[in-house]
């Protein structure tokens, strides 16, 4: 079976020995190399390939960060130079990394072990991967203006959420941002303190909340900051109730 | 203010001396003849009250223009006109306050000043101000000498902070290890390449010791250890980055203290070129003009909406300010760090008095 690597490194010299020390290994296809986070993050998602050689300090997105947003757990190999917390990190959770430079047989052995755990997700790569925060602080979302790409909403600037048949839509800066996920997850992803999911179909921003309407049949709308007037069911009002 | 206002203390046992003067010279007065102590002394008490805070205002003129900071004819020339005004403005008010005494029933007034005592009240008061004036020049010269010594450890502290900055600077694990990797990789595809760069590497950390243990360094050996940090850099990002070096032959030989620009041009990486995807130019410029040496780190940045990361922008924060500090001791107050952003990215200017080796 032909395994597909993805190479992400900033430093193009860093990318072509690894493409170097991979040569011998003729199983192994190297489907794309990425020169920043976002990039790498984009390859993930587009390739989904079996193995990832993943430098941690990149530009845009570090290594860590390309994980929590794409939800890769499994198959990654770190490529560090040196970061004293990454390091004790990686030791603790006993994921496999490589410091720079490292030789082929180094390289080798890593890969060995990355074979034999092939689909398995590595234990400890959750918790190294968001260690402290609780609640996400980014998503990675499909880039409205050029299809097939991607890039990195910060949930600091989404107005609201509402579920799209099997995507979420994000609204941020007046437009809509699509994921596929289902909004339920998403729920449990978020700050219940700042998004309030106040409806089946919509999650609000706090921030972006401007006020209450009360309609002449006893129901609520959430009057947002953009104008937009967003259903609250029974449930959502005693939700956001709750909260505010 | 007056040094001696702050000091409560001192400026009790100087009040307390003119309270007994007055008195005293009361007594002098009646022991002389001139007039009874008890007309004498209602107009010593209240001279002496107001004379010893005159003298006491003499400590502005003084500082305002100090011994030093011109030619010492003028500063010369402004005492005595101080010694002079202030002189005959007392005279007037003792004048004044003695004829003042005819009110309270005195037909000569408090004691009847004749043209002898006139004389003899004028001397005293040239000789009392020109203490005065001394006294406050005195403390002047030693405030002075004390701020310059404190300068100067604050100075001697600075430099030995940098010091320890060049240390942390020789050993920065992260440019090291992936300088390493870099030419790992560099032995198979360019065997050329991958000496050149090591060599460079080498070269980079024998001039950073090198230079660390100078106070003032060339901007010619400053920007040859910039040039080999940039080769070094320019292997590991690839064609990302475009560096453009202008210097004017006057720029050259001036003095900086070492690794002043070296920061500069990593920060300009970490924290511009580096987060490019298109990469840039970065610009170094230096001139002289008007006896000041000008250096210009310019380079493009992300915008500001691009995420970074968090550890590489702790950098900028301190660094900058550091430096400011830093050349604020070495130059006495007499250099100028600015930055921000511009129209084509992020600048850094800095201004330092020109100097050269003799």
């Amino acid at each position: 079976m032909t395994l597909r690597a993805l190479i992400a490194d900033d430093e193009p010299l860093a990318r072509r020995l690894l493409a170097e020390y991979l040569r011998p290994h003729a199983d192994i296809r190297v489907v794309a190399e990425a020169g920043n986070g976002l990039e790498a993050a984009k390859a993930i998602t587009e390739h989904q390939p079996e193995l990832v050689l993943l430098d941690i300090q990149m530009p845009k997105l570090t290594g860590l960060e390309v994980l929590e947003l794409t939800g890769r757990r499994d198959g990654v190999i770190f490529t560090t130079a040196h970061d004293a917390h990454a390091l004790r990190a990686f030791e603790l959770h006993a994921v496999d990394y490589l410091l720079k430079p490292f030789a082929q047989d180094r390289f080798d052995a890593a890969l060995a072990r990355a074979r034999r755990l092939i689909g398995q997700p590595t234990p400890g790569l959750d918790r190294l991967v968001a260690p402290a925060a609780p609640h996400i602080a980014r998503v990675l979302v499909r880039d409205p203006d050029t299809p097939g790409s991607l890039q990195v909403l910060a949930v600091d600037d989404i107005a609201y959420i509402e579920s799209q048949a099997d995507n979420v839509a994000f609204h941020a800066h007046g437009r809509e941002h699509l994921k596929a996920q289902r909004i339920s997850e998403l729920e449990a992803q978020l700050d219940p303190a700042r998004f309030v999911r106040v409806h089946r179909s919509f999650i609000i921003h706090l921030a972006a909340l401007q006020g209450l309407e009360k309609t002449d049949s006893e129901a609520y709308f959430a009057r947002m900051k953009n104008g937009k007037r967003i259903p609250v069911s029974r449930s959502g009002y005693e939700r956001l109730r709750a909260v505010l | 203010m007056h040094p001696l206002l702050t000091h409560w203390r001192g400026l009790a046992v100087y009040l307390l001396a003119w309270a007994l003067a007055g008195p005293a010279l009361a007594l002098l007065l009646h022991a002389l003849h001139i007039a009874p102590v008890g007309a004498a002394m209602p107009w010593t008490m209240p001279l002496c009250a107001v004379f010893a805070f005159m003298l006491l205002a003499t400590y502005y003129p003084c500082r305002s223009r100090p011994f030093g900071a011109g030619p010492w004819t003028t500063a010369l020339a402004h005492r005595a006109a101080l010694v002079g005004t202030l002189a005959a403005t007392m005279l007037g008010l003792a004048l004044a306050w003695d004829a003042a005494g005819t009110l309270f029933g005195h037909a000569r007034g408090w004691v009847g000043l004749n043209a002898g005592g006139i004389t003899l009240l004028t001397t005293a008061l040239c000789g009392l101000l020109t203490l005065a004036v001394l006294a406050h020049d005195l403390l002047i010269a030693f405030r002075a000498s004390q701020d310059a010594a404190m300068r100067e450890s604050q100075a001697r502290l600075l430099a030995r902070d940098m010091e320890l900055q060049l240390l942390r600077l020789q050993i920065d694990p992260h440019f090291l290890f992936n300088s390493l990797n870099s030419i790992s990789a560099l032995t198979q595809l360019d065997p050329a390449g991958a000496r050149a760069m090591a060599i460079d590497l080498a070269q980079f950390f024998r001039q950073t010791l090198h230079l660390a243990g100078h106070e003032r360094i060339g901007l010619h050996d400053e920007l040859a250890l910039v040039q080999h940090y940039l080769a070094i850099e320019r292997q590991r990002l690839g064609d990302k980055l475009a560096i453009a070096i202008e210097a004017s032959d006057d720029a050259l030989p001036a003095l900086l203290p070492p690794l002043t620009l070296q920061p500069l041009v990593e920060n300009a990486l970490k924290h511009g070129l580096r987060l490019l995807d298109e990469g840039g130019l970065l610009q170094i410029h230096a001139l002289v003009r008007d006896g000041w040496l000008h250096v210009a780190v310019r380079n493009p940045v992300p915008p500001a909406a691009t995420p970074r990361l968090p550890a590489a922008d702790a950098g900028l924060g301190l660094g900058l300010p550091n430096l400011r500090e830093r050349l604020a001791a070495q130059y006495a107050g007499r250099a100028h760090v600015q930055w921000g952003p511009t129209s084509a990215g992020f600048a850094v200017e800095l201004t330092v008095p020109c100097e050269t080796l003799p």
